[in-house]
């Protein structure tokens, strides 16, 4: 049979068995907005783990990785820097979100920090930060999958059609089953791309190297640029380790597909254990993807576009059965964070848009039905960005990876209880600057003095929210009282920790 | 309630412990650290390079400190 027959079979295989979820989780689901949105704010350690990992692992950890192994070399083992801290991040800052979204009802994170500052305005500008740095993802994850399709058919679909029918299916599997059937497909497709990285990796590096140290010695023979820092093109500086590390950290927590995850959990212990395991899975993945980066390296020096090393890799030195496995492992990896931004999208329009503003207490399945319409335009609206090739996309983009760590001050404002507060025209002044200095730091004037834009933007956002909020009116001391007063019950009991 | 004291320091010895513990991990994986000190192949550790290896370290005490605030329910 021939190869592409084998991908393409396995990974419609996978589509099916999607859908097939989708419709399981739609018949034991209730037809409340908990439930729909937030899993009924029941989700246990098992699935809870695999949709986080799944989720925060896109396209760009299975294919991006191993591009930037094979143009930059050992510096992108960085990333393990950045996964460890998302498990501290999640230990200590998740289960505080968690304990405020089960007392007070929250459903995104505008819902969060609307209350606490007690800012309409506030509400708008984390939602619209939410929708606008998340929908790009989509076009991202949607562009992968297309491509990641194509090339299992032998360009016999379309990057087009093939991005097409993964967006129908991942939006379908989302209407009918709501956050329990991305849940569900993410604990398959959590497994699926981790033991797909790692036994194509391993089946490469044992055929082609005779194994990992054979893959280490080949290097400092033929590259050892590529074993050393910054990197054979001057990459990984200091200013962009540090930079990096924030961004993909607390960039990526702040996102709301991942937030509104504390928010599903079943208890502040599960949510403990995930903080503290989470980095084993995360880190460990970034280990075969830098085997298969630094192995193309010497076997394809003139591949033209990085991120195509697995791929073509695998097509010339692996048996198709396993070629298409992975390649379905691939799909999965984008699928998980497709579907979970869509949902994300969908709850945040639904929730603090349509019901705040356009039509308040209606019954539960009204806006049950809008969230459905609105995945149905995001769709839409997700595949003309990812056929349309716009060139300001592109410059959006690279901004979302710090985009959504403007939240960090708001957020640490409402969870970390402190002698001085943030106001509503704090945190405001503090996002509109740090997203106008992102934008300057980026595109305008790119990383000056080497320092990643998300420091710069970081910077600039907490030096403004701190210097407005002295001079503007706080959260009123009821809701302050009501807010942080949660919090330190929660964290250290009624007397104090003492 | 009054706030005795800021959420961003722990009031626990445990809590001192693995905050300082974790944080000296992560700088152990940071600048200047690893563009000085550890930028190097040699010596090779179980096969590895030596920054591969004592990244993947730096990484697994970080992990070690959380599992350890988990079992101390800090």
């Amino acid at each position: 049979m021939e190869p592409w027959v084998v991908s393409t079979s396995l990974i419609f295989l996978y589509l099916i068995a999607t859908i097939v979820i989708g419709i399981l989780a739609n018949r034991k689901g209730t037809r409340s907005m908990e439930d729909f949105f937030l899993y009924g704010r029941q989700a246990g350690f098992i699935v809870l783990y695999l949709t986080v990992v799944a989720t925060f692992h896109s396209a760009f950890a299975f294919l991006g990785s191993g591009g930037f192994f094979f143009t930059h070399g050992i510096g992108f083992w960085m990333a393990g820097t950045w996964t460890v801290l998302v498990g501290a991040i999640t230990y200590t800052l998740g289960t505080r979100i968690w304990a405020l979204g089960k007392k007070f009802g929250y459903i995104t994170p505008a819902d969060l920090v609307a209350d606490f500052y007690e800012s309409e305005a506030v509400r708008i500008i984390v939602a619209l930060v939410s929708v606008v740095f998340t929908l790009i993802y989509i076009q991202v994850q949607a562009q992968g999958l297309g491509y990641i399709l194509s090339v299992a058919t032998g360009d016999r679909i379309s990057f087009e059609l093939a991005s097409l029918i993964l967006l129908v299916v991942a939006a379908a599997y989302l209407m009918v089953g709501g956050l329990r059937a991305v849940y569900w497909t993410d604990v398959i497709q959590g497994i699926w791309m981790y033991i797909a990285v790692w036994a194509g990796s391993l089946v490469l590096t044992y055929k082609l190297f005779g194994g990992p140290v054979e893959l280490w010695k080949r290097l400092m023979a033929e590259r050892p640029d590529l074993l050393s820092l910054p990197g054979p093109e001057g990459f990984f500086t200091p200013g962009i380790w540090v930079g990096m590390t924030i961004a993909l950290s607390f960039g990526i927590i702040f996102q709301p597909h991942m937030m509104i995850r504390y928010f599903t959990a079943a208890s502040d212990r599960t949510l403990k254990v995930l903080g503290a395991t989470t980095p084993i899975y995360l880190m460990t993945l970034f280990i075969p993807a830098a085997f298969v980066g630094l192995g193309g390296a010497l076997i394809l020096p003139d591949l033209a576009s990085p991120d195509r090393v697995f791929p073509e890799l695998l097509f010339q030195y692996a048996p198709p059965w396993l070629t298409g496995l992975i390649l379905a492992g691939a799909t999965a990896a984008a699928m998980s964070t497709l579907d979970s931004i869509l949902h994300s999208n969908m709850t945040v329009l639904t929730r603090d848009v349509y019901q705040r503003y356009i039509a308040r207490d209606r019954s539960q399945g009204h806006y049950l039905a809008f969230g459905r319409l609105v995945v149905v335009a995001l769709l839409g609206v997700g595949f003309y960005l990812t056929v349309s090739q716009l060139d300001f996309l592109v410059a959006l983009v690279t901004l979302s990876g710090a985009g959504a760590l403007q939240l960090m001050p708001a957020v640490l404002g409402v969870c970390y209880p402190g002698r001085r507060l943030h106001t509503s025209k704090g945190i405001i002044a503090g996002i509109l600057t740090g997203l106008a200095v992102l934008y300057l730091t980026r595109v305008a004037f790119p990383q000056p003095l080497g320092i990643h834009e998300a420091l710069w933007s970081l910077a600039a956002n907490f030096a403004v929210t701190i210097v407005v909020s002295r001079f503007t009116r706080p959260p009123s001391e009821a809701t302050v009282e009501r807010i942080h007063g949660e919090v330190e019950r929660f964290v250290y009991g009624d007397n104090g920790g003492a | 309630m009054k706030i005795p004291r800021s959420h961003f320091l722990p009031r626990t010895r445990n809590g001192w412990t693995a905050m300082i513990a974790f944080l000296v991990a992560m700088a152990l994986a940071q600048p200047p650290i690893v563009h000085g000190l550890v930028n190097r192949v040699e010596p090779w550790i179980l096969g590895m390079p030596f920054l591969f290896a004592y990244l993947l370290g730096a990484y697994l005490v970080g992990i070690a400190v959380l599992i350890w605030a988990l079992r101390r329910n800090v």
